[in-house]
């Protein structure tokens, strides 16, 4: 291994002169960053075929699960359809979404442990690639569940009111449901001192948001403080809105939820952008 | 002419640890720069803030000329950084080629290189025959050997090597030493932080020796050792301050420093004319000696003249 020789081609010299970039624009390097950090992710995923699996089918499997198990027990009179499946399935979307959320965060979280976070800010990328790697990581993976929830429920007995333009619509409000989530779980992931406190909180704050919602039960039927607290949950517009494109087609409930969530994202975002940048600052002031 | 390391006064405080106190470092272009010291001396402070990772409290530090917290983004594109523990487990499902290839990307390698600098940088660390294997079955010396293979991807103008045979086999060790001394023949300036005596002797042209946050004294490990004086002799007593008082007014002794492992240092010109000088004042004064070596002074014996204390003692206490 010694007196081995690196080879100084032309390129290095015009690396290192004073003030120019390696290669292409700011802008190129962005998309070569977040290519690159997503291009982990997805690594990552495929070498362990049972989490991929597990990953991609657990919204089926809770829909299954859901649907025929529990269906014979629920009166049709309280949740208004006689397909509980078609009620189920905008519930288990949002509870996808919100469970993605802690194993999204999850790998953000390691790599700030074991001080991989570290060695990547010693790099010359952008702070922002680091975050928008996993957004995008998220909404595909995100995106692969709704496809295949909809497939096994379209399959086994729903029919959707909105037809196929509603489902896109089910799609954008599931992604930004899931932005707004991962961009609080992802704040929290730097936020806390260690692991131990960040699934601590996930563990209550996850249910708790899922029951306080109509993910499970329909806002009529809950008690009055109950049903107030859900009307102020994020969760509740995003399965409303769902449900009645799933069960009745479009309404103008549709248009409310996504201003809701758009404005719950934008809000999470900001606070996410915040927490990363306060806990990177110390670095890069 | 700009050095590559050049810091003022460059200070990080904790709360109201000082964890690194008024450091000024200078390596120039070419420089195998040490940092030596005990744990906790504060040498990965000071590369956690020359590596744009920590702010300094005050003080400032420059590197290739430009400042580490007013242009970290030009900080970043001239440095590689090899970290004292590989974060290796969070990567373990990647193959080590794909790890190379990312970190090839995300230090903007030109593509039209990009392939050829992962070959031999893997190479170059004996690791292309492991290429394709996932990291996760690496022993502890290939984690590191692939670390370094990702410093130099981008050619930087500084390497930074934070303790990097730490807790490695003598066979990795002298590995890592190999590509090192390559480097330099490379003329790349490389900043090594370090408590290894040997790694330190055997590698830099340059040193600061740090203790508690402060640079004790710097210079080449010959000047640091010819200032010590010229030889060493070691003395083991069951009394050994009897001893030390019993030649310390001798003419022909520079120096005494009792040791924390009760030995007795005697430091003078020439050990073959005061080795007899120390036997027959010991029988004068009926003191037993249990052993007595002498040897050229190694930079334990520098960190010792000028802390009181020995290296050795601290790196297996730590």
């Amino acid at each position: 291994m010694a007196g081995r020789v690196i080879s100084r081609d032309a390129t290095s010299s015009a690396q290192t002169a004073p003030g120019t970039r390696a290669s292409g624009s700011a802008c190129a390097e962005w998309r070569e960053e977040v290519a690159a950090l997503t291009r982990r992710w997805f690594l990552q995923l495929v070498r362990e075929r049972l989490n991929l699996l597990l990953s991609v089918t657990q919204p089926a499997i809770w829909l299954v699960f859901f649907g025929s198990a529990l269906g014979r027990t629920i009166d049709r009179d309280v949740i208004g359809t006689s397909n509980y499946v078609g009620f189920m399935l905008a519930g288990v979307i949002a509870f996808t979404v919100v469970t993605n959320t802690v194993t999204g965060a999850m790998p953000m979280l390691w790599d700030k442990e074991t001080g991989y976070l570290d060695k990547l800010l010693s790099m010359p990328i952008a702070r922002s690639s680091l975050i928008v790697s996993r957004f995008l990581f998220q909404f595909v993976l995100g995106t692969a569940q709704v496809l295949l929830v909809f497939v096994v429920a379209v399959a086994t007995s729903v029919d959707v009111a909105s037809g196929v333009l509603g489902g896109v619509a089910i799609l954008a409000i599931a992604g930004l449901l899931s932005m707004a989530l991962t961009a609080l779980s992802t704040a929290l992931a730097y936020r806390v001192p260690s692991h131990g406190t960040f699934f601590a909180i996930m563990g209550v704050v996850t249910l708790t948001v899922v029951f306080l919602s109509n993910a499970f039960v329909p806002l009529d039927s809950m008690p009055p403080w109950m049903m107030i607290v859900a009307r102020l949950n994020p969760l509740t517009y995003a399965i409303e809105a769902m449900r009645i494109l799933v069960l009745e087609g479009w309404d103008v409930t549709v248009m409310r939820a996504l201003i809701v969530l758009g404005l719950f994202a934008g809000g999470s975002l900001a606070v996410g952008a915040f927490e990363f940048r306060r806990h990177t600052g110390e670095r890069t002031r | 002419m700009t050095g590559v390391i050049e810091t003022d006064s460059l200070t990080r405080s904790f709360g109201d640890r000082l964890a690194v106190d008024r450091l000024d470092l200078r390596a120039e272009a070419g420089d195998i720069f040490g940092l030596l010291g005990p744990n906790g001396a504060g040498k990965t402070t000071t590369i956690r803030m020359l590596t744009t990772l920590l702010t300094p409290s005050s003080g400032a530090a420059r590197i290739c000329g430009f400042d580490v917290s007013r242009e970290p983004g030009a900080v970043r594109r001239r440095i590689g950084y090899v970290m004292q523990s590989v974060p290796w487990q969070v990567n373990r499902l990647l193959r080590a080629r794909e790890i190379v290839e990312i970190e090839a990307a995300l230090h903007h390698v030109p593509q039209r290189v990009r392939r050829e600098r992962v070959d031999e940088a893997l190479d170059l660390l004996g690791l292309l025959p492991h290429a394709d294997r996932l990291i996760g079955e690496f022993s502890g010396g290939m984690h590191k050997r692939l670390d370094l293979a990702c410093g130099l991807l981008h050619r930087p103008e500084l390497l930074v090597l934070d303790e990097p045979t730490l807790g490695l086999d003598v066979q990795s060790r002298h590995r890592i030493w190999d590509y090192i001394l390559g480097l330099r023949d490379e003329g790349v300036t490389v900043l090594l932080a370090t408590n290894y005596l040997d790694e330190a002797d055997r590698l830099c042209n340059r040193l600061t020796i740090m203790d508690n946050g402060r640079s004790v004294v710097s210079g080449s490990p010959a000047e640091l050792k010819h200032a010590v004086a010229a030889d060493v002799i070691q003395v083991a007593t069951s009394s050994p301050e009897r001893l030390r008082d019993a030649i310390a007014h001798e003419p022909w002794v520079k120096n005494t420093i009792l040791t924390d492992s009760n030995e007795v240092h005697i430091y003078v010109k020439d050990a073959s004319q005061a080795l007899p000088a120390v036997m027959s004042l010991s029988l004068a004064n009926d003191l037993g000696l249990e052993r007595v070596t002498y040897t050229q002074p190694s930079l334990d014996d520098v960190f010792l003249l000028h802390t009181g204390r020995e290296l050795r003692d601290l790196e297996v206490g730590a």
